[in-house]
């Protein structure tokens, strides 16, 4: 498939920002260097998709990347930096609203950004073992022992490491949707 | 045929890029990734430009002129193509301009410093990779690195040598070397094109070799800079390489008169500069030397200087390599010069200095014969009249080129017992004929060039034990090595790092009382300071002691011109001395130096002279076409680990029988596969170097 293919054929379950970064990244221009525009304008669309993709994007960014590729399909040595550009253009144009979603942070449609994911401990299922605090670095959890544990969203960096190491599978990725959970610590129903 | 840049009607080539035309009008247009000497690329951009009836920008390095071509630099795409371009160059390159070593003679500072724009609207990357000084002459700083390809184009395309590439790393794609290799084993020839093109401070000359008090063109080829007559080394090396010796010698002769003379006996200063001793040996320049004068057609004679007779009369007092070069070039001139000698040949130290095992009598008359082709007279077993003399007899100018032929004596208990010689006596008289007798052991005292000519003399005299003594160390021994190894060999005792206390003897000498130095050195008022190992005292016992330490001019109190520092004549840069009319040159001016730099002085002597006699000063030869060489060198098997080519020498048994020449000299292949050696630096030089912005 070629790449304005992929990105015309997106599923639900594929993002777009990170698609495209895919595709930058994949591209014989991140490793060739003989022209500035094919290679440092992908490095710079690599560094701006994968901002985006790490909440990180700025309102600028849109505008710039449209700026940049209008050029780099033109001032590329050979046609592989007119492709990138050819496709990262078609993409700003068709998916508009998921750059925006992405760097307005208000989320990744299809749930593949984890940066824009939300962690949370189910009320039904936690044990109150306590793993999951020792395996959080940011100190994002609360709770004690036989009690139902909370992550707090301000500290939580969304690692995902208590996610992997909740035996009890207690707890979950969300995306727009998110579960009802407790605002504080009360005592687990499971023994 | 005519073009419009910015409304400006230029001139421009069929077949050139509007940069070019551009550029060769005076008309600035900014670019980086491509060189006067490079295939443009259009890689970088900077040099967009937009095209009367075309839509967009063009690079201008790519785009060849058309008739009626109307230009212009600064239109709304191309600014913006341009600005962006290096927006995204800079995005990725350091930003610690001040801490570079290229700072101020970068191409990419400049460029931006005139388009005046910044990165700060990027995403910022650094490419960082340590920097690499373990190849011999080239530092690789390859954080620096803008991929313009400069490097690589020249190293591939227009030197054929094939090293450099774009390579990937980790931290993303650069200039390189395949596979990690070293540069010697990817079969680097450490030309230089490389540093000379790279516009950042990516590949630079290692600051070692870039020494301060040199110009940029001096570092870059040491070895004629070093020269003190500055013969166009890399020149006539590369004609010994292709096999035509006639024009090598005709380099040679354009800077020098002796170059058999010197081919055998320069002490080749420029060999301690030559960059190959950064990879395994210099090139044996001086030896090349003479085979290209053993091998010589004479075609150097078609072109040589003759000026028709101006009338005026020079003197020179003194046969020696300086008196004789200026007698020659004044010649030249055509004045009427007379060389007064009061030895029975010409020569000076070269004859009566330098042992015929090193430097024979018929060479020597040779190469002078063939200097007095250029119409001097010269007049043997005479003792010249005194400098004011000449002036009344009617010369118009004296030159004093007597030489330094008087030995010295330290002052110490015994110096003045019957057997103490002094090296200009000993080796005057073995040159003669008329040898000094050397008894069964002799001491010399002394660890230069001159104590070792003075000890194999000996050895070939007859004497059976010849000891050297000196207070330098081995290492700091002003003698060259090869000369201590080929004594060694002839069975010289050498006691280096040793005081000489006294010579003991009553009605002659019996021997040399020395004592161990434990440091040597000279102090803040630059005078000798000795430490002596207690204890360490030992008598050698000898017949005869010879004083190797140095020597001076003889007879210059009489001559009324203002001496300094004892006998030696005082002279200014344009080497007059305290008389009108009257000048200086060589060894009495200087102290004892060498051979070389008596010629270069005689040059300098003769083109004074001339200038005070009417002339124009100016004594240069063209003794051949200029030939530009091949900017291609290309690839050659090995080529950094090539050795040192060594000429045949005589076994140390054969040859301390007699007097007869040591060294052989070079085959023609022998010749041709040294020069074959040389790394070629002046082709560098050829290179153009990209005008600033500020220099249109």
């Amino acid at each position: 498939m070629n790449m304005s293919d992929r990105i015309h054929n997106l599923s639900e379950t594929e993002c777009v920002v990170n698609t495209l970064l895919g595709i930058v990244s994949e591209n014989e221009c991140t490793q060739c260097g003989k022209c500035v525009f094919g290679y440092e304008g992908a490095a710079q669309l690599q560094m701006i998709l994968g901002d985006i993709t790490e909440k990180k994007g700025k309102s600028t960014d849109l505008g710039q990347m449209q700026e940049l590729c209008e050029l780099m399909k033109t001032q590329s040595l050979c046609e592989a930096g007119e492709e990138i550009a050819d496709t990262v253009l078609a993409a700003l144009e068709t998916y508009r609203q998921d750059f925006e979603d992405h760097v307005g942070k208000k989320g990744c449609k299809a749930g593949v950004c984890k940066k824009f994911m939300t962690y949370h401990i189910l009320a039904d299922k936690c044990n109150g073992c306590g793993e999951c605090i020792d395996a959080c670095d940011e100190e994002a959890i609360i709770g004690k022992d036989k009690f139902v544990h909370i992550i707090d969203q301000q500290e939580c960096i969304q690692c995902g490491a208590c996610m992997e190491i909740c035996e009890e599978e207690a707890i979950v990725r969300a995306g727009a949707v998110k579960p009802r959970c407790p605002k504080r610590p009360i005592p687990c129903k499971r023994r | 045929m005519k073009i419009q840049i910015d409304g400006k009607e230029i001139e421009a080539l069929e077949g050139e890029s509007i940069l070019d035309a551009a550029l060769r009008a005076g008309i600035f247009i900014p670019h980086l990734c491509s060189h006067p000497d490079l295939e443009a690329k259009g890689g970088c951009r900077l040099c967009s430009v937009e095209i009367g009836g075309e839509e967009g920008a063009f690079p201008a390095c790519k785009t060849k002129v058309r008739e009626g071509m109307e230009v212009t630099v600064n239109g709304p795409v191309s600014s913006k193509v341009r600005k962006m371009a290096m927006e995204l160059i800079l995005a990725t390159h350091p930003a610690d301009c001040t801490g570079c070593p290229k700072y101020g003679k970068c191409e990419l500072q400049s460029m931006y410093q005139y388009m005046g724009v910044s990165a700060e609207r990027w995403r910022k990357k650094s490419r960082s990779v340590a920097n690499d000084d373990s190849n011999p002459l080239i530092s690789h700083l390859f954080t620096r690195c803008v991929r313009c390809g400069r490097c690589i184009r020249a190293c591939q395309e227009l030197r054929g040598v094939r090293v450099l590439d774009y390579i990937r790393t980790p931290a993303g794609i650069r200039a390189g070397v395949l596979e990690g290799k070293s540069l010697k084993d990817a079969g680097c020839r450490f030309c230089g094109a490389c540093i000379e093109v790279c516009p950042t401070g990516s590949i630079m000359d290692q600051v070692k070799i870039m020494k301060e008090e040199r110009s940029y063109a001096e570092n870059i080829v040491p070895c004629r800079s070093t020269c003190p007559a500055h013969i166009d080394i890399p020149r006539y090396i590369r004609y010994i390489k292709a096999g035509e010796f006639g024009k090598a010698t005709a380099v040679v002769r354009e800077k020098v008169p002796f170059p058999e003379t010197l081919g055998s006996i320069c002490n080749h200063a420029c060999e301690n500069e030559c960059k190959r001793n950064e990879l395994n040996g210099a090139v044996s320049i001086c030896k090349l030397k003479r085979a290209a004068a053993v091998n010589d057609s004479g075609m150097w004679k078609e072109r040589t200087r003759k000026e028709a007779p101006t009338g005026k009369k020079a003197a020179v007092i003194g046969a020696g390599p300086s008196g004789l070069t200026a007698a020659y070039y004044l010649a030249k001139k055509g004045h009427d010069v007379t060389v007064f000698e009061k030895n029975e040949k010409a020569g000076g130290q070269c004859r009566y200095g330098i042992p015929s095992y090193r430097l024979p009598d018929e060479l020597l008359d040779r190469e002078i014969a063939v200097m007095l082709e250029a119409g001097f007279q010269l007049e043997t077993q005479t003792a010249a009249p005194m400098p004011k003399e000449l002036l009344e007899q009617g010369y118009d100018t004296v030159l004093v080129a007597i030489g330094t032929h008087q030995g010295t004596k330290l002052p110490m208990e015994g110096n003045d017992l019957p057997g103490v010689y002094v090296n200009a006596d000993f080796l005057r008289n073995a040159r003669h004929g008329t040898p000094l007798p050397v008894g069964e052991k002799v001491m010399v005292l002394g660890g230069g060039n001159v104590a070792y000519d003075c000890a194999r003399t000996a050895v070939r005299l007859g004497a059976q034990e010849v000891h050297m003594a000196c207070l330098e160390s081995e290492a700091q021994m002003t003698s060259t090595p090869d000369e201590i190894e080929e004594g060694r060999q002839e069975g010289i005792i050498l006691h280096p790092a040793h005081s000489f206390l006294r010579i003991l003897g009553t009605d002659k000498v019996q021997g040399v009382e020395i004592q161990k130095i434990d440091k040597f050195y000279f102090d803040e008022d630059r005078r000798a300071v000795m430490e002596l190992v207690e204890g360490s005292n030992q008598v050698i016992a000898v017949d005869h002691v010879i004083f190797a330490v140095g020597q001076k001019p003889e007879g210059t109190k009489q001559m009324e011109l203002e001496l300094t520092h004892g006998p030696y004549i005082r002279a200014d840069e344009n080497l007059r001395t305290s008389m009108e009319g009257v000048f200086a040159a060589g060894d009495v001016v200087t102290g004892t130096k060498s051979v070389i730099a008596a010629i270069a002085a005689g040059r300098r002597a003769a083109e004074q002279m001339d200038l005070y006699l009417g002339g124009d000063g100016d004594i240069s030869e063209k003794l051949l076409e200029d030939e530009t060489p091949s900017p291609y060198i290309g690839q050659a098997e090995g080529f950094a680990g090539l050795d040192r080519v060594e000429p045949g020498i005589k076994t140390a048994a054969e040859r301390t029988k007699d007097f007869a020449l040591v060294e052989q000299p070079f085959t023609c292949e022998q010749a041709q596969c040294e020069a074959g050696r040389c790394l070629q630096c002046d082709l560098r030089l050829q290179l153009h170097r990209p005008k600033l912005w500020n220099e249109y």
